[in-house]
Formats: C-alpha cells, structure tokens, sequence
C-alpha cells in the first residue's frame, strides 16, 4: 500500500518534471523561433517599384545603335540600411519612332552574364557562351533558350522611365522573380 | 618525486568520487537548486545569444542599425533581446547567491576546492561576457561604458598601454573593436565557459552536493524528486525575469555611440560598486579599480586554504568565523556600495536631466531609423535621414542670418517663398522691407517700380513669373495673356529669353530649380543680380550637390506653411 503511494508519488513527480521542464522550453523557444522566422514573412530586400528616370529622349537618335545606360535607384533599403543612389544594372535603349524607345536587360537569360553590343556585326552578343541576339532582342544562335528580356519603358514629358524588372534564369518562358 | 607524489595524492582525492552519482543525500531540497538555476540562465544566454547573432553586425556602420532594426522592427526581437541582457543580470545574481550559499555551507572546503575554482573561475566569465557584451550594441550606453573599462585596464603599470591596445585592436575604438569584443563574446567565452561548466559540474555530481547540518538519514535519488525542485525554482526565477524584462521593455537602446559628444557613462549594475569606490577614492581611483578587486578576487580564491576546518560532519560557520565574517562583510561592502551609487544617481538632478536627455536622443535616433532607415554610412548618419537634412543644414549655417529674422541683411525667405502671392507683395512693393528694403538696389537710381496693375491683369502678370519656375500647377495660357503688358512694362530691363541678360535680373526659368542653383551659385553674375548683388557668390564653397539641396529646400518652401515649417523635424 505504501509502496503503490510511493510510486503514484514518483509518478506525478515525474509528469510535474516533464510538464515544467516542456513549459520552461516553450517559453524560451516560442519567442526565438518566432523572431528567427520574421525575416520569412517581410520584405527585406526592396526593390525600386516606382519607375526610374533615365534621362531624355532625345539622347537617342533613330536608327543609331542601342546605348547602354546604367539604372540607379534612389534608395534601396535592406534590412536596416537604406543605400541612396544604388547601382541595379544596365539597359540598352533603343530609339524605335519619334515618340518612343524600347529597353533591352543586358542580363543574358542564359546564365545572367552581361551581354554586349557588337556594332560592327549589329548584333547583341554574350561573352560567357557566345548566345546571340539580333538589335530587336530575338535569340539568333546559342545557348539562350530566349531573346533579350524587354524591360517596360514609358516615356513622360520627353524623358525616359523605366520599370526595373528582372527575370528567372534559363528556360525558353519569361517569368518575372 | 616527492612533490609529484604529493600533488598527485592530493588531486586524487579531489577527484575520486565522494558521493553515490545521482542520489541527493538527506533527501531532496529546495536548498541544491541555486546551481540548476545558474545552469538555466547560462542556457538560456546561449540560446537567446545564437538567436540575437542571426541578426548582428559586427561594425561600426552596422552594428547600432542591426540592433535598432531587431528592437524595433523584428516581431519580438525586444523580448528575446531583454531575456539575453536582463538573463545576464540573473545570472550574475544566481551566481551571487550560489557563492555565497557554498560559502556559508563551507562546501568551497576539501574535497572540492577544485569545484570552488572552478566556480569562481565560471563567475569571472560571466563577468567577461557582460563586459563584452556591452560593447557590442555601440550605442551611447555600451560605447562609453567599455571605454572607461578599457580605460581602467590602460591604467594598469608597465602592461597597460599594451592591454588596452590588445583590448579595442588597435589604437582607438572602431571596427577592429566591435569584431574582437564579438569574437570573445560568441567564440571565446562560450568555449572556455562550456569547459568550466562541465568540470564544475562533474565535480558537483561527484562530490554530492555538501550536506546540510541537520540532515536526515539515508540519500534518495536525484530524479524526479530533486528535479522537481529544481524546475520549480527554475521556473520562478524565470517567470521573475519575464515580469522584468515586459515591465522594462526590454534591453532599451540609447542613441548610436557618438565619439565625440560628452555622455554621463554608467556600467552595468554589477558594476556599480567599484564605480563608486572609484569615485570615493580620488586620486586613489587606480587603486580602486585594479588593486580591490583583485583583493577580493584573491581573498575568494583564497577561502578554501585560509579554511582547512574538515569538510564532513562538523561544517559548523562557528569554526570558520573569520573566513565568513569577511566574506560576507565583503558581500554586504559591495551591496552597500551599489546602492549608495544607485541612491546618488537618483539624487542627482542633474545626472537627472542627462539621462532624460539621452533618452529623448535615443527616442529621435530609432524613430528615424525604423522611419527612413540607416544610411551605410552608420548610426549616426541616421540623424541625417530628416527630409531636406542636407539643404535645410546648410540653410542654417549658410543663408540664415541674412534672409531670416530681424537682423537680416537681405530679402526675407521663409514658407510661401516664390509662390504666387509673394510674387504679387513683390510686384506690389519690391523696394518693401520683405524685398530689397534693406539692400542698396532698392535705393539705386535702376531700382525697379511697383508694377501698375490690378485685378485679371495683375494675376496674368504674376502667372506669367510664376509660370517660368516650371511648376506643374502653372496655367500657361493665363501666363500668355501678359505679354504685351510685359512688353510694355518690364521688357526694358527683364529678358525672358534664356541667356540673355539686360538691366535688371532675367527672368527666364526664374524660380526653377537651375536657376536657384546657378544663382546662389554667383548672383553677381550680369544674368541675376550683377553687380548691384551683395550676396556673396557660393560656387566655391558649396558643391553642386549642396547647392541643388539648397534650392530643393527653396522649391518646398514655395508650397509650403508657416505651420508646415514649424514642423519639421528638428535637424
Ligand atoms: S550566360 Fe550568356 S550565353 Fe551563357
């Protein structure tokens, strides 16, 4: 009888343990696991949505060859920095009417190398491995499954604004990231 | 040979098992959970520290900004942030307790001396942790209370300078400070503390926890029985810990460290005592920054050979009267000394005013930082996110006292500057103590007339002005309906032709932002004023992006209130 107390006793000591020490642990872990999966659930990296002036557009002539420009954002914030002035890429603007320009990434949608432009043979070539695209970004030869990824330009009170976009690495489809 | 025996006879003793591994002699008691307890919290700063390092940055660009980013901006990354710095104030207590709860049980005494060294050794790591630690957040707080410990250790004869040379890397604070203190902080001291907790506690298991004077028959096991105890106790320290961190709000975090800015530095609580006793000392303060803590420090170290009372049986305090007399007259010296300095500060109205003020700093500093972000630049570049910081600077230091307030030298700027109705009081009045009153132009033989019109015309006139600043509400063909009243009127001395200049200023892209630039830049230029300018040309000194800063500050005045003025953010 004293022995079956004896145990009921160890019993609940044990359960009591368990119970204090798994509350113990889920006090203390709750809050951590919580703050380590924060950044999960925020932009922390921005990028620049509105769209980015890159100057008139009467620095492009019609017909001439493409110009490379690079696309500089305002501000930038990551984390708990906010970079003024921040260097994103650079685009190739082309004059196509009076009115109007298109823009080229110079990201190759092979494996994002830098593309050039070749003014002697008028084409947009890769250095990394020799993708080539024709002046309105079609794929010519190589291993780029896709043409030049357009970037959306609008034009406004004669100067040029362009919406930073990027796009998925490899493949024949153009999915925005 | 002789001596080898000897130590070798002597560190056996100290480790071969005393007690039976796992059983509680006398039985369980709330009396052996003081080192579960300091086990807890020295868990839980690991846990809560590996979890604050997932958000770190070592540097001094970086360091106030991440932790700024983590009070203020992580889902509970104050609470975790308050467990780990208020956690360290419970540990450095639990030890406390611990010791002096061994000290008076006479457990420092054969055989586990090696158990009492191992513990103070534990205690002086808690220490480092705290001090290292400190540093790290690089605000005011952290900053400059690690200076002045470092500033002690430099103190220190014939090592001193190469001390504080090891301690901040180099010979100033700065960002080989900031990665050392975090490499002792998360590599060093946890290392050396995991190897000293495990031979403390091994010891402590082997040697049984030392056995209270009426102590009952036979032993029990440890688990569950002690156990119990030992989670609850654990659970009601942190349970008190959580109450104080939710009530304090935290770690807190003051404004980002300012190298050059006085700052009333405090230590840590914990090292308050020695603080005062510094301050008491005076020109002694060497003595009692160095020399008494190493005093207590050796007394501490001391205590099982000063004691050689045997250990079992007869642990009366009676019989170690002197050794425990000083050690709690030490005990009860330092508590003394903390709360007489926390007693000061609170007395001190103007330490009073200080802190308020800091708090106010750090209130602003981490409103900017959670608002516009921190610049790479650091901590302290945040006080320059306010909008128009740069232009609205140099305003200050540059313009203000000749275009603002009753002694100024030259045309009053301020809200509504260039709008429409200030074109018009111009028009009305140009020579009018707001305009050129106070200048020589107005009393010039070429000082221009009030312009004779009213009513639609006047308007169409002012349109036509504040047309040329380009702004996007200006109404161009209102503008137009002015020429040949233009022409007729103001065409002898104004141009609008851009380029060319005549007599009086030209008024093409007047108010726009080029030709705010351009004018600050040389208002003697024939375009503006000429030569009847007396505003000093700024080309030289101010660059062209200050310049621009200047004249954006100008732009937003044109639409802006008195009231949207009065507030802005202070700079
Ligand atoms: S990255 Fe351009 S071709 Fe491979």
């Amino acid at each position: 009888m004293s022995d079956d107390s004896g145990s009921d006793r160890r019993a609940m000591l044990r359960l009591t343990a368990c119970a204090l020490g798994g509350g113990i642990a889920a006090a203390v872990g709750v809050p951590v696991v919580r703050m380590l999966a924060d950044p999960a659930s925020k932009i922390t990296v921005t990028g620049p949505s509105a769209p980015i002036d890159l100057g008139p557009l009467d620095r492009l002539k019609i017909g001439a060859d493409p110009v490379s420009v690079p696309v500089v954002a305002k501000e930038i914030r990551d984390g708990w920095n906010a970079v003024q002035q921040v260097v994103l890429g650079s685009a190739y603007l082309t004059r196509t009417s009076a009115g109007d320009c298109t823009a080229l990434s110079s990201v190759c949608p092979h494996l994002a190398c830098t593309i050039g432009w070749d003014p002697g043979k008028r084409h947009y070539v890769c250095p990394c491995h020799e993708s080539l695209f024709d002046p309105s970004g079609e794929r010519v030869t190589g291993p780029s499954e896709r043409g030049l990824d357009p970037l959306p330009v609008t034009i406004k009170d004669g100067r040029i604004y362009l919406t930073w976009t990027r796009y998925r690495m490899g493949g024949s489809k153009r999915e925005p990231v | 040979m002789g001596l080898l025996q000897e130590l070798r006879t002597a560190l056996q003793v100290r480790l071969t098992a005393s007690a039976t591994p796992g059983q509680v002699p006398g039985g369980p008691s709330l009396a052996y959970v003081l080192g579960a307890v300091v086990t807890f919290f020295l868990v839980l700063s690991a846990v809560t520290g590996l979890a604050l390092s997932f958000f770190y940055a070592p540097s001094v660009t970086d360091a106030w900004a991440s932790v700024a980013y983590l009070e203020d901006q992580v889902t509970w990354g104050w609470l975790v942030r308050g467990l780990h710095l208020h956690g360290a104030s419970a540990l450095v207590i639990a030890c406390g307790l611990h010791l002096a709860q061994t000290a008076w049980l006479g457990a420092y005494r054969r055989p586990r001396e090696l158990t009492w060294f191992a513990g103070l050794g534990l205690m002086l790591l808690v220490l480092g942790f705290t001090i290292t630690g400190f540093v790290l957040r690089w605000d005011q707080a952290g900053y400059w209370a690690s200076k002045v410990e470092v500033g002690i250790a430099a103190a220190t004869p014939v090592v001193g300078d190469l001390v504080q040379k090891l301690a901040q890397g180099g010979n100033d604070y700065g960002n080989l400070t900031l990665t050392r203190f975090h490499a002792l902080h998360v590599g060093l001291l946890p290392a050396l503390t995991l190897g000293l907790v495990g031979a403390h506690v091994w010891l402590a298991r082997r040697h049984g926890v030392t056995p209270r004077r009426r102590q009952g028959a036979g032993a029990s096991p440890w688990w569950p029985a002690q156990t119990v105890r030992n989670l609850v106790a654990v659970a009601l320290a942190f349970a008190a810990l959580l109450a104080v961190v939710v009530s304090t709000g935290g770690a807190g975090l003051e404004a980002p460290a300012d190298p050059t800015a006085a700052y009333d530095a405090r230590p840590l609580w914990y090292f308050r005592w020695l603080f005062l006793l510094r301050k008491l000392m005076g020109p002694w303060e060497t003595v009692a920054a160095l020399i008494i803590p190493g005093l207590v420090l050796g007394f501490l170290v001391a205590m099982p050979l000063l004691d050689r009372t045997p250990a079992q049986g007869q642990g009366s305090p009676r019989r170690r009267r002197l050794v425990l007399a000083t050690f709690f007259a030490l005990c009860a010296g330092i508590t003394a000394l903390t709360a007489a300095s926390l007693a000061r500060d609170a007395g001190d109205a103007e330490h009073g005013k200080q802190v308020a003020k800091a708090e106010a700093q750090a209130t602003r500093a981490r409103r900017l930082a959670r608002t516009y972000g921190v610049p790479p630049a650091g901590g302290l570049a945040v006080y320059q996110t306010v909008p128009m910081w740069r232009g609205r600077a140099l305003w200050e230091t540059q313009c203000k006292d000749c275009h603002q307030g009753k002694d100024r030298k030259g045309p009053l700027i301020e809200a509504g500057y260039g709008s429409r109705a200030w074109i018009a009081r111009f028009f009305a009045d140009p020579g009018g103590d707001e305009f050129y009153g106070r200048n020589k132009v107005a009393k010039s033989e070429g000082a221009m007339k009030p312009v004779e019109l009213t009513g639609e015309p006047l308007a169409e006139m002012v349109e036509l002005v504040y047309a040329e600043s380009g702004a996007a509400d200006a109404d161009r063909g209102r503008a137009q309906k002015a020429l040949p009243a233009f022409e007729e009127q103001c065409s002898d001395c104004h141009s609008r032709e851009e380029g060319v200049s005549s007599s009086g200023p030209a008024l093409a892209r007047r108010g726009s932002l080029d030709h705010l630039v351009q004018f600050i830049g040389n208002p003697t230029a024939p375009i503006h004023l000429g030569e009847a300018a007396e505003m000093p040309r700024f080309d030289k000194d101010l660059s062209m992006v200050d310049r621009e800063a200047l004249a954006q500050y100008l732009l937003w005045l044109r639409t802006a209130t008195a009231a949207d003025v009065a507030g802005l953010e202070p700079l």
